[in-house]
């Protein structure tokens, strides 16, 4: 272990705190565990994105934090508070600016890390459990983005709320009742405003840290599964270590993600519209960019009418939603090779693509309305 | 040193087995019995103080075989390994793997009655502190959720601004909220107003007074049909944006949301677009100098019936 004091030399101070510390704690034996966790086939640049996906949670959570020492949710203040981050506290803007573009790499590296765990079969068993809390993640991570972004309080943040709490009210037979307990009333208002902070700022880390914790623990009860090719002695003779390897590979990506959050934080920082209005005036509602390509479905002619706006926003994303969450118990086939999986391959493009082409021309579209 | 698991246990008079578990008091950490296969014959218990002497591989028994034989069969029952009981800082005190030392499974716990006892008294107590606290949390949560509806009358201006018929005209008004511990806000709302020729009344009405109910079906107030007036709520059946009256390429002119593209006729019938219903309308009064009154409501946007929610 790289703790041990080399012989014949003095234990360094460090040294010993960890001695006095293993003796009662068994550190040596936990830290081993974790560090020496085996990587079949070696370590890989697409396994880097889960452990970014905590680094970004983390600096989210610090981000985050930060703000709320001077961020105040009440519908008088919230936007005056946020300017005055923006514009009067030292740095404020960066903070505000990296949390803001910190969401959105987040989404990015979300879809990133889902791609690669469906694309390397390793939903498959034993790793359903894994999948299906990462879905739950997955959820969380959507539902940050949406009740964050409310906070500000600009015409930006009040309509795109109030239009997404509105495509909640579909939901059949409980749609009534989840909008209103969403909004605190029959329309939006302080009473929302207090909800979603509380959401955001406690009952989603709360349920983030509990669910990553899990995800972790059955990650390692399984073992990462490891390249898709090769046979088991092939994978034996490249395992890697967690540490060094991976851990270097993770730090890089890490780096990475900080350092283009941090650029967009300074070339495109926050700007709020203006304060919220009850009435839209000119302002055309618009939600996030993750949320775009299910905002252009309900721009199609298909979708239109009530059933059709239900179908569009909720019972398509929920039917994929059902699909993907079953996905491990229907999907038996050991093979793990996505070029053997035709139909995981075709579905993962068809899907992509689809989503890309829909935020596109969501964003395409903006143009025409102005 | 510690007896080791797999060293040979040899009796007075000759050698019977070997070790194959070890016992451990749970409190001082001591190894209190050993468990020998006895070659075939079965487990014995054999406690550490016939121990003659210990050394790497073998085990020196006082007593003879006989003896040995003649102790009672090992009750595993009675017996728990390391994996089913957590005993800190065991590393210092055993040097066996976990899974092959026992710890005495503790009279009382072995009585199943008790156990299931102590289960559901552990949920009874669960529910006496959870049940109670699920209705006054559900309250809690809900307080703001169903508030009543206010019908009261609001001025917003005088018939005088509607230049034509059949056209719409904006008439913005300021509406008090009172929101929970909030001080008293003034929000801005706007109606679209259309005198409206007896066909296009035609169409809105189709020959009936419109009636508007209280959540307890009292009537609040009836639209007659005659009346040339319409005031349309400001909001878009659709998703609630705030519409324009238009001119468009190719139905002339229109009310026009700007956020889907829905679109209405001078009734408030849909001519295109998501919009799931035409527009809504409200309550209006006209007073004889042509001061216009209307209750101010609202209504769920994007459903085909009409419920209101303000």
């Amino acid at each position: 272990m790289s703790n041990t004091p080399s012989a014949g030399t003095q234990p360094t101070v460090a040294e010993r705190v960890f001695d006095f510390v293993d003796e009662r704690v068994g550190l040596k034996l936990l830290t081993a565990k974790m560090l020496n966790e085996t990587v079949p086939g070696g370590s890989r640049w697409a396994y880097v994105f889960g452990s970014i996906l905590l680094f970004i949670f983390i600096m989210q959570a610090v981000t985050g934090v930060l703000l709320m020492f001077y961020y105040v949710p009440t519908a008088d203040h919230a936007y005056a508070s946020t300017q005055y981050i923006l514009h009067d506290v030292d740095y404020g803007w960066y903070l505000l600016s990296y949390h803001f573009w910190g969401s959105s790499a987040m989404v990015v590296c979300v879809f990133a890390h889902m791609s690669q765990v469906f694309l390397w079969g390793a939903y498959k068993k034993p790793r359903e459990l894994i999948w299906v809390v990462g879905l739950a993640l997955f959820a969380l991570v959507m539902t940050f983005g949406f009740t964050g972004y409310l906070l500000p309080w600009d015409q930006r943040a009040y309509w795109a709320t109030t239009v997404g709490v509105e495509i909640i009210d579909k939901v059949p037979l409980i749609g009534d009742f989840l909008a209103r307990f969403l909004k605190g009333g029959a329309t939006p208002g302080q009473m929302t405003l207090s909800r979603f902070f509380v959401i955001h700022v406690m009952v989603l880390p709360a349920a983030l840290i509990g669910l990553a914790g899990l995800h972790l623990f059955l990650f390692r009860c399984a073992g990462p599964a490891g390249p898709f090719r090769g046979t088991p002695t092939e994978l034996k003779a490249k395992t890697d270590y967690f540490f060094p390897r991976q851990i270097w590979k993770d730090m890089v990506g890490m780096a990475v993600v900080f350092a283009c959050i941090s650029v967009l934080a300074f070339w495109e920082p926050v700007v709020l519209l203006d304060e919220a209005t009850p009435d839209p005036g000119d302002y055309h509602p618009e939600p996030e960019w993750y949320f775009l390509f299910i905002f252009q479905h309900l721009r199609l002619k298909m979708f239109s009418g009530q059933f059709g706006q239900f179908l569009a926003s909720i019972a398509l994303p929920g039917a994929l939603g059902v699909m993907l969450l079953l996905l491990p118990f229907f999907d038996r086939n050991p093979e793990r090779n996505i070029f053997k999986r035709p139909f995981a391959l075709i579905g993962w493009v068809v899907l992509t693509a689809s989503i890309l082409l829909f935020t596109v021309s969501a964003i395409i579209n903006r143009s025409y309305l102005d | 040193m510690q007896p080791q698991l797999k060293s040979k246990v040899r009796c007075a008079d000759r050698d019977v087995g070997e070790v194959s578990k070890v016992i451990m008091d749970p409190l001082s950490h001591e190894v209190s019995h050993l468990v020998v296969s006895m070659n075939g014959a079965g487990e014995r218990q054999v406690p550490m103080g016939a121990v003659q002497t210990v050394s790497e591989d073998l085990v020196q028994l006082r007593p003879s075989s006989s003896e040995i034989l003649g102790l009672p069969p090992f009750k595993r029952d009675d017996y728990v390994t390391l994996h089913e009981v957590e005993v800190p800082g065991l590393e210092r005190h055993i040097h066996v793997t976990p899974g092959e030392v026992l710890v005495p499974f503790p009279e009382l716990e072995r009585n199943v009655k008790r156990r299931t006892f102590f289960a559901n008294l552990t949920h009874v107590v669960s529910l006496f502190i959870g049940l109670p606290l699920v209705f006054p949390v559900l309250k809690f949560m809900m307080k703001p959720m169903y508030a009543p509806l206010d019908n009261g009358w609001l001025k917003i201006g005088n018939v005088g601004k509607v230049k034509a018929d059949n056209s719409g005209t904006q008439f913005e008004y300021k509406r008090k909220i009172k929101e929970a511990y909030m001080p008293e806000a003034e929000i801005d709302k706007n109606v679209w107003l259309v005198r409206a020729t007896p066909a296009v009344l035609e169409k809105v009405y189709q020959g009936k007074d419109m009636e508007f109910l209280d959540t307890d079906g009292k009537a609040i107030w009836t639209n007659k049909k005659d009346m040339p007036y319409l005031a349309f709520s400001g909001k878009c059946p659709h998703l609630g944006c705030a519409y324009k009256w238009r001119k468009h390429k190719v139905l002339g002119q229109v009310f026009l949301c700007p956020c889907h593209l829905s679109i209405y006729d001078a009734s408030g019938q849909v001519l295109d677009g998501p919009a799931p219903r035409p527009l809504d309308l409200l309550p209006i009064q006209v007073s004889a100098s042509g001061d216009v009154q209307i209750i101010d409501m609202e209504f769920k946007a994007g459903t085909k019936s009409q419920t209101r929610i303000v």
